[in-house]
């Protein structure tokens, strides 16, 4: 994780960070993006939640679980928030790998980006 | 089991119950351990989280060997298992008393639902149902991963009792035998016997007997012979017993005969032809695991290989009846006390995950052959009507998914006495059928597999008879079928006295299918016979 997108509206409350960005993959949050979301918010130390579509529910944004359950689909608008120790660099990252829909076309086949 | 070598060559006595000769090399049974509850923290939340362990452990096996297109899925899957949040609800239901099984079958089932699509929903989500329910059964067979307790082909299975799953999952066709310290001449396992032809005796007492040794069981004499004389050869299994003297019928309409099945061998043991239809399929019998139950798919493969065998002829499919003899390691603990207690509908009804699986295969069978339900051990008119609304429920679920479906007729067994003697409240239920053999001891109040009151079993024929008169004139009045398919069908005595209570339409098992056949086409021969005093 490394980009630092300026273009990625962001803001901060305390240690709080936030941001939106919305869904443009061809299908939404199915199985590969959600594996794909969820595992780059676990690679942080920070409590990572998300919100569809103003919705007020938090949804921990490392759990598959309640991020396949949530059903996010194409248009559907992402609040990201996160608390606690990188919480900036993770919203940004999260937000991005959003942007570039999850990275769907460079890594074809495999969910995680491995070597497959 | 312990138990010094004997080579005296002397013989046990005990009760003959399924009968022919079997030689060959015993088997000393051993208790099956079942794994419900952690031995270390007796948490039964533990067991779940193994099973999710040994779950991931075999989607990483698969995922290093498999391509790169379905490595993707299995990915996916790996990161569902091991996300703590999977397990939050199935633990909130263990919590709330359920068992490791149920509670995980109910808690994904739940999430798996939410996945239905709506109208403007695409496949791509409702494809992950497919998925998900493959994950939710992976780790149902690793809460039954444990060994089965089988026994060598064309062994004598020596044991204090026998429980049906374990002569379910042994293969008979190199003949064996059953030997039984305790046991009953009409348990479950007594009766699956007589309809494999596996030949079997009860109430032997004591035997000291070990692995290795060889017998004889004689299900004719009821004898168990230890080692006996090389020189004098014994057929693996020998003569069937004759068709007893014809019993005098009645004549008049038809009767219409059907088979009862307890395995997908049974479909192999008569002449399709020569059926009107299977009158009842043992689904408990079926599937011998928790994990076979609560599995849809398993279901429904079972249910359409019965509807393809019989072409066309209609099946009538039984839920579910477990509870006595017929136990599900993890949901139906079974034991004397549950004959009076949760058994059948109201175990179904008590545990609706269950109940749900099974209904949606029968939903789905049903759209692709005459296919009718049967309700087992049904009390109050009420249990009926609950377990329709599980089936309207389902049958909504799946039409949502654009799964093709029919509602198949719901009947009830006729087997509770408090239901045979208002048969007239029943007008929800589609059809009747007896079963003789509980209702017979839930009327005498003598459990069916215990010795020592037998004889009041057996005894009371008499009340039997009385309240089948009064059921076969309910279902007259009603205008609704009615069918026997207790073993009280297949002797002759049995069957000529249904049928002179108005009853046409039995079920049989496999092997009394001939002799039953004869003793009908006897019956219709024998014109004069008509009028003849039967029963009590």
């Amino acid at each position: 994780m490394s980009e630092r997108h300026a273009r990625l509206p962001r803001e901060r409350s305390g240690t709080s960070w936030q941001t939106e960005v919305e869904v443009t993959h061809g299908i939404g949050l199915h199985a590969r993006p959600s594996v794909t979301f969820t595992r780059l918010a676990k690679s942080f130390p920070c409590s990572i939640e998300v919100a569809v579509d103003g919705s007020g529910e938090w949804l921990n944004g490392k759990s598959i679980v309640k991020i396949m359950g949530a059903r996010i689909r194409r248009g559907a608008r992402l609040r990201i928030r996160a608390d606690g120790s990188r919480a900036e660099e993770a919203i940004v990252a999260l937000g991005e790998l959003v942007r570039r829909n999850f990275d769907e076309d460079r890594k074809l086949g495999r969910a995680d980006g491995r070597a497959g | 089991m312990a138990v010094p070598v004997d080579c005296s060559g002397e013989a046990y006595r005990g009760t003959p119950v399924s009968p022919g000769r079997a030689w060959g090399p015993v088997h000393c049974a051993r208790r099956a351990d079942t794994i419900l509850v952690d031995p270390v923290s007796g948490d039964p939340r533990a067991v779940l989280r193994r099973a999710v362990a040994a779950a991931v452990d075999d989607l990483r096996r698969l995922a290093s060997e498999a391509a790169p297109d379905s490595a993707g899925i299995l990915d996916f899957q790996i990161e569902m298992l091991l996300d703590e949040e999977i397990l939050t609800p199935a633990f909130a239901r263990i919590a709330a008393g359920e068992g490791p099984l149920l509670a995980w079958a109910g808690a994904m089932t739940a999430y798996i639902n939410s996945f239905v699509p709506d109208d403007r929903d695409d496949d791509a989500f409702a494809a992950r149902v497919a998925d998900l329910t493959d994950l939710r059964q992976r780790v149902l067979d690793a809460l039954d991963g444990r060994p089965r307790a089988d026994f060598p082909a064309g062994a004598i299975y020596v044991g204090a009792d026998m429980p049906p799953s374990v002569f379910l999952a042994h293969d008979w066709s190199a003949g064996g035998g059953i030997a039984l310290g305790a046991g009953s001449a009409i348990s479950h396992v007594a009766l699956l016997a007589r309809a494999r032809g596996v030949p079997m005796v009860v109430g032997l007492g004591e035997i000291a007997l070990a692995d290795g040794n060889s017998a004889l069981i004689d299900g004719d004499e009821g004898l168990l012979r230890l080692a006996p004389p090389a020189v004098e050869p014994v057929p693996m299994v020998v003569a069937r017993r004759a068709v007893p003297p014809l019993g005098p019928l009645p004549t008049g309409d038809a009767v219409t005969l059907g088979v009862n099945i307890n395995s997908l061998a049974d479909l192999d043991a008569f002449d399709v032809a020569a059926v009107d239809c299977v009158g009842l399929v043992r689904t408990e019998f079926l599937f011998p695991t928790a994990a076979d139950a609560l599995n849809e798919e398993r279901h429904v493969a079972a249910y359409v290989k019965i509807l393809a065998r019989l072409k066309g002829r209609p099946v009538t499919v039984r839920m579910l009846d477990l509870g006595g003899d017929k136990t599900l390691a993890g949901v139906a603990e079974g034991g004397a006390a549950s004959l009076l207690g949760l058994r059948g509908i109201r175990l179904l009804l008590a545990h609706p995950e269950l109940a749900r699986v099974q209904a949606r295969a029968l939903l789905r069978a049903a759209a692709l052959g005459p296919l009718s339900v049967l309700l087992p051990m049904v009390t109050l008119p009420g249990e009926v009507t609950a377990m329709a609304q599980i089936f309207a429920e389902e049958e909504a679920r799946l039409a949502a998914r654009g799964v093709s479906i029919a509602r198949p007729p719901l009947g009830i067994m006729v087997e509770v006495p408090a239901a045979a003697l208002t048969l007239d409240l029943f007008a929800a239920a589609a059809f009747f059928s007896v079963g003789t053999n509980d209702l017979m001891q839930y009327l005498s109040a003598a459990a069916r597999d215990n010795p020592a009151v037998a004889p009041l079993n057996a005894g009371s024929e008499i009340a039997l008879f009385r309240l089948l008169d009064q059921v076969s004139a309910s279902a007259r009045a009603l205008g609704k079928p009615l069918s026997v398919c207790g073993d009280l069908a297949g002797e002759p005595q049995g069957l000529a006295r249904l049928v002179a209570a108005g009853f046409r339409d039995v079920s049989v098992a496999p092997s009394r299918l001939a002799a039953v056949r004869e003793l009908l086409r006897g019956a219709v021969n024998a014109d004069a016979g008509a009028g003849v005093a039967h029963g009590p």
